[in-house]
């Protein structure tokens, strides 16, 4: 069986190149095709000649998004940047997208999305608790969400119920939300919701304020996505779905979580079953995450944790291997998320002053 | 988890994990070591308990004391500590621990080695017609730190030379080897035993820490700001609390040293200071400040302090880190990659460098030395010379300064918080430079090599140690 698609558990479709040979030939134009990430091979010491293997292509921090201009796009055909959601005043990581490159980053997120999200296929009515891109233009889990219901919503076309607030923060407009949600109830429509974690800990928070508890339309689903970055209280991932079955009457095996960010093109999903308690993450065939030893930079074994490396066929123009500041558990099929890479000491007397 | 010991029941933390304690199970744990402290403890002469723990302290020396195999061992898995840098460590303490250190302890603090005996006094104060006896509180609590044993060990030490009973609060992942320095103790006198007690439990459980704090007149606690700030809230207001927050330390190498001739000796000191306790207490160096005017350049140094870095690791291996303290390091080195490649990019060059340990050409504003499919050590030069805190676990930072002047104008945002300078320079500037140290406020001013070696009597952040716990009653003739 050819290796190809092995990660996702799936062979490469017949006569396409496999994921190696084809990471291994964007690697080569992408050293070629962007000065900066050709600085970042050359001090590892790492030129396109040297490769024995795919998982030796230097993958670029996160935070190397921040630093550099990583795209192979001329300063004209930047049509569309995405950047981080870094906390306030920093420099966020910035995704530079011309019409090619977002139509294969649209592409790459519709058929995943449809798989994983929408599930059975059922009929539902969608909900997107961001800001709509034209308020969040530099967001793209907002034109994730966006494309997402411009492709499948169903008959009640779907909406989006938050906002940029006056301090520049996202906000929910509740009072629309929750007339909407009636709406849907009413008419027994299942709903599809879609946010952020902190989206759903800031309902929380107001439900459990108002005292008020909704019970969703049956079949009714959620996409949560990671990341708090200190805009509402942390809340630990078991936590909020728990919370969330007991405010919204969810099931859990109805709760979704992606895993994305604005430096990817491709984005992992993973959902709780009776027998899988943990959510495991998966990406697309054209994507293939590794748990690396931070001390080897090599894959560790399966059930060991490690640092996340992103490999990502779908960015082209930018830089296809990414290390991620997540820790994860590498497992059969995908990996469990541990969480980002805490910052803080906790033995020791380092005082953290940077 | 506790490892298994094997040791007899003697304290709290010598019970198996399921035992729970309570505050009343706390609090007459407390009275009996008072009460046993009243009875045996109190009437000991100074002189006495001195060769007590200096014969324990040779004891510990030795390799094959069944205590310090033990320590070497179990500790060394509870502390994460690899055996050799657990050895060095321990052995700078004990090595220590003798009668004449003792006794220029107790004449440094308290004026006179009998003050904790009898009244008595120094030729000065006698001249004047005073005479003074110092006493140590009935019972004394400790807070433990977790993240090296030896500040542990002082304490218990300090204790017993103002002849208090002691509660100590260990931290959870450091149990083992203040028990065992305890247990070993109470091997040679089993009445001191009682007179020591040890717990741990996990933080928060302040109902506990209230009921020993409801039986001493003075608490000591080491730990971050947070930790000291939510003690100081808690004890009550007539209890002492001698705190030691979290200091950081830093290392300076005059020009002069940095000759063809002594250069070597210093990289090879400055690694000592890097691997002593893996970089994890407040005296470890967190920067190599170099004045960039020798033979050898600042860059220079770090490559050879890299060098030492690599022949220490292969006799004393820093061991393992957890995965989140290792990808802290491994990302770390990723930023200081993204600043090579910055200056790289900046100069317009694109030099192909072989793969291996170095990983940027010479002359950058940055290049970054580290140990190969490990992050057992890194060494970063970088010209951008303002102070940066490590990420520690053997992770060092060498950066060029035109003197001392600049290095202090450049650590300014860390003055409060500076434990030691390590300093290595040519005896002929040795007092100037210390001068300028202490007008800016370091505490402690020691050679490099003996950063994480302070001698028994030295003044921790700055104040002394006996007296800082003792009470006087002057006698005026």
């Amino acid at each position: 069986m050819p290796e190809a698609f092995s990660a996702s558990g799936q062979p490469a479709p017949a006569g396409e190149p496999p994921f190696e040979d084809l990471a291994v030939g964007l690697f080569r134009a992408q050293f070629a095709a962007n000065p900066a990430y050709q600085a970042i091979c050359r001090v590892r010491g790492i030129v396109p000649e040297q490769l024995t293997d795919w998982r030796e292509i230097p993958a670029v921090p996160t935070r190397a998004f921040k630093e550099f201009e990583l795209t192979a796009l001329p300063p004209e055909e930047r049509r569309w940047v995405y950047h981080s959601s870094g906390t306030t005043g920093q420099t966020p990581s910035r995704h530079f997208h011309n019409v090619e490159s977002r139509a294969l980053y649209e592409a790459s997120l519709i058929p995943w999305f449809q798989r994983h999200v929408l599930g059975d296929g059922l009929a539902r009515r969608f909900f997107a608790l961001t800001p709509p891109p034209a308020q969040v233009p530099h967001s793209s889990l907002a034109h994730m969400l966006a494309v997402g219901l411009q492709e499948f919503s169903g008959p009640t076309p779907g909406a989006f119920y938050g906002c940029v607030n006056a301090l520049g923060t996202w906000e929910l407009e509740l009072e629309r939300l929750f007339a909407a949600l009636a709406e849907a109830e009413a008419a027994s429509t299942p709903v599809l919701l879609l946010g952020t974690a902190f989206n759903f800990v800031h309902w929380l928070d107001e439900l459990a304020a108002t005292g008020r508890r909704l019970v969703l339309p049956p079949n009714s689903r959620l996409m949560e996505t990671g990341g708090y970055k200190g805009r509402s209280r942390a809340l630990p991932r078991a936590e909020l779905h728990a919370e969330l079955a007991l405010r919204l009457g969810l099931p859990a095996d109805q709760i979704i979580t992606e895993y994305g960010m604005s430096e990817l093109s491709s984005q992992a999903y993973a959902a709780v079953t009776a027998e899988r308690p943990t959510p495991i993450f998966v990406f697309p065939p054209w994507a293939r995450a590794l748990v690396v030893s931070p001390e080897t930079g090599r894959e560790v074994a399966v059930g060991a944790p490690g640092h996340l490396r992103v490999f990502d066929l779908a960015n082209v123009w930018s830089v296809l291997a990414v290390q991620t500041e997540d820790l994860a558990i590498r497992r059969d099929s995908g990996f469990e998320l541990l969480g980002r890479l805490p910052a803080a000491e906790p033995r020791g007397c380092s005082l953290m002053t940077t | 988890m506790t490892p298994a010991l094997n040791l007899p029941q003697l304290f709290l933390a010598d019970l198996p994990p399921e035992a729970v304690l309570t505050p009343t199970l706390v609090r007459d744990a407390c009275i009996a070591v008072k009460r046993n402290r009243a009875t045996w403890l109190l009437h000991r002469r100074t002189q006495e308990l001195i060769e007590l723990l200096a014969y324990a302290a040779e004891r510990w020396q030795q390799p094959e004391f069944a205590f310090r195999r033990l320590a070497l061992q179990v500790g060394a898995a509870e502390t994460g500590y690899g055996a050799a840098t657990l050895a060095r460590g321990l052995d700078s303490f004990f090595r220590l621990l003798t009668v004449d250190h003792l006794q220029a302890l107790i004449v440094q603090d308290l004026g006179e080695v009998r003050r904790l005996d009898e009244f008595s006094a120094p030729a000065g104060e006698l001249r004047h017609g005073r005479l003074a006896l110092a006493q140590g509180p009935e019972l004394l609590v400790h807070l433990a730190a977790g993240n090296l044993p030896n500040s542990t060990l002082m304490s218990l030490v300090l204790g017993l030379l103002t002849k208090s009973a002691q509660f100590v609060k260990l931290a959870s992942r450091a149990t083992v080897i203040p028990r065992l320095f305890a247990h070993s103790l109470t091997e040679l006198e089993p009445k001191l035993g009682g007179c020591l007690e040890f717990a741990v439990w996990p933080g928060g459980q302040t109902e506990l820490e209230a009921a020993v704090f409801g039986e001493t007149t003075c608490v000591t606690v080491q730990g971050s700001d947070e930790t000291i700030a939510s003690v100081r809230a808690r004890v009550p207001a007539p209890v002492r609390l001698v705190a030691h927050g979290n200091r950081l330390s830093f290392g300076f190498i005059s020009g002069d040293m940095l000759s063809s001739y002594s250069v070597r000796k210093v990289a090879e000191r400055a690694a000592a200071d890097v691997t002593a306790w893996n970089q994890l207490g407040c005296l470890s160096p967190h920067v190599f400040y170099v004045e960039d005017r020798g033979a050898v350049s600042a860059e220079g140094f770090a490559e050879l302090l890299a060098a030492a870095l690599a022949e220490r690791e292969a006799v004393e291996p820093r061991g393992e880190v957890s995965v989140a303290e290792s990808a802290r390091i491994a990302d770390r080195r990723y930023l200081h990659e993204l600043r090579s490649a910055r200056h790289l990019l900046a100069r317009g060059e694109a030099v192909t460098v072989p793969r291996g340990v170095f990983f940027e050409p010479p002359s950058a504003g940055t290049r970054l030395w580290a140990s190969e499919n490990s992050t057992a050590w890194t060494v970063v030069y970088e010209e951008d010379a303002r102070f940066q805190a490590s990420c520690l676990n053997r992770f060092v930072y060498v950066k060029p300064v035109r003197d001392l002047a600049e290095a202090l104008r450049l650590a300014d945002p860390i003055r409060d918080a500076v434990s030691t300078v390590g300093v290595a320079a040519l005896e002929s500037r040795l007092p100037e430079l210390a001068r300028q140290l202490a007008a800016w406020g370091v505490p402690r001013v020691c050679p490099v090599g003996r950063m994480q070696e302070p001698p028994l009597t030295w003044r921790h952040d700055g104040r002394p140690a006996l007296s800082e716990l003792v009470t006087w009653t002057d006698l005026e003739l």
